[in-house]
């Protein structure tokens, strides 16, 4: 009688932290490419200059404040108009912007169309800044792809490179967008 | 009988007749998919009925994405799309797009309409007089729809008083804005300020002006039982008005032990302490940045 020949002992615990390693290699690969594809559709880059503001020098913390601010605005924006919901707007819009939004959403609800803002890049410019600082306008040359749903069925689509002018002012704790007008050109 | 079709380029399947009809009514379909061509509008202004020119011919569907609304319509196509002066209130990017057997679109701007209403900030509510850059104050001029006019707008702004003539400045809107920035008056009273367009148009704000630092700060003092009195003239800034009641004056007394200092607010002009202090004593009293005179009293023996 022949004996199989046995194979080699491989301790358990190596072989289950290799497995291991393997999975969470491929979960972290797998996060990573999903966080790169949300942070190209959804993350909104935005970048600001303030060579051109005046006659209140833009101090550095209200940059900072302004562009995570604004990112916010159009991040949820593009929430709102996917969605056809206002709540993601989280008194980010004031005014006439919140207005208009709010219009455009329930116009959208009840035509069953949704839009879509993806690979959105903001260029801001401050090009006024109040000298007691309570309002600052800026030039938004905003690209971005915009892509238009009645139902499921996609009616537009385009990459679009369109310029705003931006009013905002200093809420409570956050700037808010008070008007975004596009514009042909600035 | 038995329908079968061979798609040569595809990979030479047979196919069933379903599969057949559909792949040719696709090409029909694609073949005879007619492009709509669109004419924007030119020179649209809000509140303001337009159109836009289609050809071809049959029913279509037209969006129209706009910043504050979203509009579908039945249309018919070679008839031009009528666009309400309400669908065309807001300043900005429309979009349309008109979808039969496939979509087509076109862009245009809309602008906005003449400005009648300012959005006027002044700073600050309260400014000391005869300060340089003391008041200042922005102006955005909106249409009747809340759209930001961005055609330059020529605003007056006037700064008044009682008793003294107005001064103006005239300033002209930038992407919408208009600035000044002026000193405030020499005398603590209301400074109106107006922002006007055209002289119709206007929205007036109003600074209290009041009494800066104190100027000139002069002490008198006597010995008497309870200690010794001393008291500021009527205290005044450099321009002659009174300064506000609850203006602290700190008076300090120096003798040879030592130094000893007293808060005292200012009531009717005048700010008054007692001072506890033997033998020879000098005292000076001193506001903000103003000093006033010094004061010796004896020791009183």
């Amino acid at each position: 009688m022949s004996q199989t020949p046995q194979p080699e002992a491989v301790p358990f615990s190596s072989s289950r932290i290799g497995r291991t390693m393997a999975i969470a290699a491929l979960v972290l690969m797998a996060f990573s490419g999903l966080s790169v594809m949300f942070a190209a559709d959804s993350a909104p880059q935005v970048t600001l200059s303030v060579a051109k503001a005046g006659p209140r020098e833009v101090e550095v913390l209200t940059q900072r404040s302004v562009v995570r601010d604004y990112k916010f605005a159009w991040a949820n924006l593009n929430l709102a108009l996917q969605s056809n919901s206002t709540a993601p707007l989280n008194g980010l819009l004031v005014g006439p912007s919140a207005a208009w939004l709010n219009d455009s959403v329930t116009s959208q609800r009840r035509n069953g169309i949704t839009s879509r803002y993806s690979n959105q890049v903001h260029k801001l410019d401050a090009v006024f800044y109040a000298p007691e600082g309570d309002v600052i306008e800026l030039h938004d040359t905003a690209e971005y792809d915009l892509e238009v749903f009645d139902g499921n069925k996609t009616i537009h689509t385009e990459h679009a490179v369109v310029h705003y002018i931006v009013l905002m002012t200093p809420a409570a704790d956050r700037w808010v967008v008070r008007q975004l007008q596009s514009v042909p050109h600035f | 009988m038995s329908w079968s079709i061979n798609i040569a380029c595809s990979d030479r399947r047979r196919l069933d007749w379903k599969t057949g009809i559909s792949a040719v009514l696709a090409l029909v379909t694609l073949t005879f998919a007619q492009d709509v061509s669109l004419r924007p509008p030119v020179g649209a202004n809000a509140g303001n009925p337009s159109a836009i020119g289609t050809n071809g011919s049959g029913s279509a569907t037209l969006y129209l994405v706009s910043p504050s609304v979203t509009v579908k319509h039945d249309i018919e196509l070679g008839q031009s799309i009528s666009l309400s002066a309400k669908e065309l209130q807001t300043s900005g990017r429309y979009i349309a797009i008109v979808c039969a057997s496939n979509c087509n679109s076109v862009s245009f701007f809309v602008a906005p309409a003449k400005p009648v209403n300012l959005m006027f900030l002044v700073h600050p509510s309260r400014a000391p007089v005869a300060q340089s850059d003391a008041v200042s104050g922005v102006a955005l001029a909106f249409d009747e729809f809340h759209n930001l006019v961005l055609s330059p707008v020529p605003v007056q702004f006037q700064l008044a008083t009682k008793g003294s003539s107005p001064i103006s400045h005239n300033a002209e809107t930038r992407d919408g804005v208009a600035w000044f920035r002026s000193s405030s008056g020499r005398s603590a009273e209301p400074l109106q300020v107006t922002a006007s367009i055209g002289g119709d148009v206007g929205t007036r704000r109003v600074v209290q002006q009041v009494a800066s630092d104190p100027c000139n700060l002069r002490i008198k003092g006597e010995r008497t039982s309870k200690g010794i009195v001393v008291e500021t003239e009527p205290v005044r800034d450099c321009s002659g008005n009174p300064v506000p009641d609850g203006t602290i004056v700190t008076f300090t007394a120096k003798n040879g032990n030592g130094t000893s200092s007293v808060d005292a607010p200012i009531k009717q002009d005048v700010a008054r302490a007692t001072i506890l202090a033997k033998g020879p004593v000098v005292i000076s009293a001193a506001s903000g940045v103003a000093m006033g005179n010094e004061v010796r009293i004896g020791g009183g023996d």
